[in-house]
């Protein structure tokens, strides 16, 4: 299963959940496949998606959204590993952090993570976030349904093959209308 | 017995219209925790990269926040600080007490901390400065305005709290 197929998969549960998706590669897979309002894209922070998707939770307690969804890389995962620790310790109950990992800095140049040495997935389970896992798409669905079941936070460790798909473009849309277009489809909500 | 200043900073988050606080720690801002109270609302971050991603995300969902922090903490922050809130123009209320400054014991923490303002106005964000000049009311009401000014420009906005020599130490 490659990011695109996970993404594909993604996009099928989620249409009426707040994503919250890392840059590069699987921002502009994402937006290729379906470009929706409650997509937010982080165009440039890297290992920020968690945190952003942390606040995000945080700010929708006690609201009728029943999760958040993060789509994070394990490349960025590394770089802000914290994402894990916090989510353990605030425990916000809507987050749900689905990792694509597959080994690679997949947006530069496929450089190895330390994802063939060290289990994210285990990681988390020790931060306290409940674990799922899945590495082709039948299950992929699967578990993502399970994922969505009360309580949080939520991990789902995907394992995916490396490579990114060919001629997606690259996402040149301002952030700002980005950020407003996502602010709004909540507040519809 | 809390400081004054501390009291009044905390008394200026909350009247600002912060829902939620994070925090870094540092010597510097315990006492303003400590006032602040209502550990409901108020917790720790692990870094100020990830204040910025976890309370800045809050006009997102038409809530707003406030982070508490040392002023070298923006070295970590900036990248998050520059390419996220700035980017996507949320507003987020930072008060960050300053080390690099007078009543600093620690040498090398001058290195980053004294370029801060400048590094701030270069990237575009607003920094209001306080110290031992004004009284603690003072204090309150700049740091009150300031979330109202972080909210209108629709931009993180830095207050720069300088403790020293306000009841005669630093905070």
């Amino acid at each position: 299963m490659r990011r695109i197929d996970a993404l594909q998969v993604l996009v099928e549960g989620t249409a009426d959940l707040p994503v919250v998706v890392t840059c590069a590669a699987t921002s502009r897979e994402l937006a290729a496949i379906a470009d929706r309002p409650n997509h937010l894209y982080l165009l440039d922070s890297m290992g920020l998606a968690g945190s952003v998707a942390t606040g995000v939770a945080l700010g929708l307690a006690g609201s009728a959204i029943p999760r958040v969804v993060a789509i994070e890389g394990d490349g960025s995962l590394f770089m802000n590993p914290n994402v894990l620790a916090t989510g353990g310790y605030l425990r916000p109950d809507k987050l749900l952090l689905v990792l694509l990992d597959n080994a690679v800095y997949g947006s530069t140049g496929d450089l190895p993570t330390y994802s063939a040495r060290i289990d994210l997935g285990a990681l988390a389970a020790a931060a306290g976030w409940s674990v799922r896992q899945a590495a082709d798409p039948r299950t992929l669905r699967a578990e993502f349904a399970k994922a969505l079941e009360p309580g949080g936070p939520a991990f789902l460790h995907v394992r995916i093959e490396p490579g990114n798909a060919s001629g997606v473009p690259k996402l040149l849309e301002d952030p700002v209308v980005i950020g407003r277009r996502f602010r709004d489809w909540l507040a519809s909500r | 017995m809390t400081s004054p200043y501390a009291a009044a900073v905390a008394q200026g988050i909350w009247a600002s219209g912060a829902e939620l606080v994070g925090y870094v720690p540092s010597v510097g801002v315990a006492p303003v925790i400590t006032a602040l109270g209502r550990p409901d609302l108020v917790f720790p971050l692990s870094r100020e990269e990830e204040a910025m991603g976890v309370i800045g995300a809050l006009p997102l969902t038409g809530r707003f926040g406030a982070v508490v922090m040392q002023d070298n903490g923006f070295g970590n922050a900036l990248t998050a600080l520059t390419t996220f809130n700035v980017s996507y123009h949320l507003p987020l209320l930072i008060v960050a007490n300053i080390r690099g400054g007078l009543g600093e014991y620690n040498s090398m923490i001058h290195s980053f901390s004294q370029h801060v303002p400048a590094l701030l106005d270069r990237l575009g964000v607003r920094v209001f400065d306080l110290d031992r000049r004004s009284g603690p009311a003072d204090w309150e009401d700049v740091v009150a305005e300031a979330g109202a000014h972080a909210r209108m420009t629709f931009r993180p906005v830095v207050v720069l709290a300088q403790f020293w020599a306000t009841d005669g130490k630093t905070a």
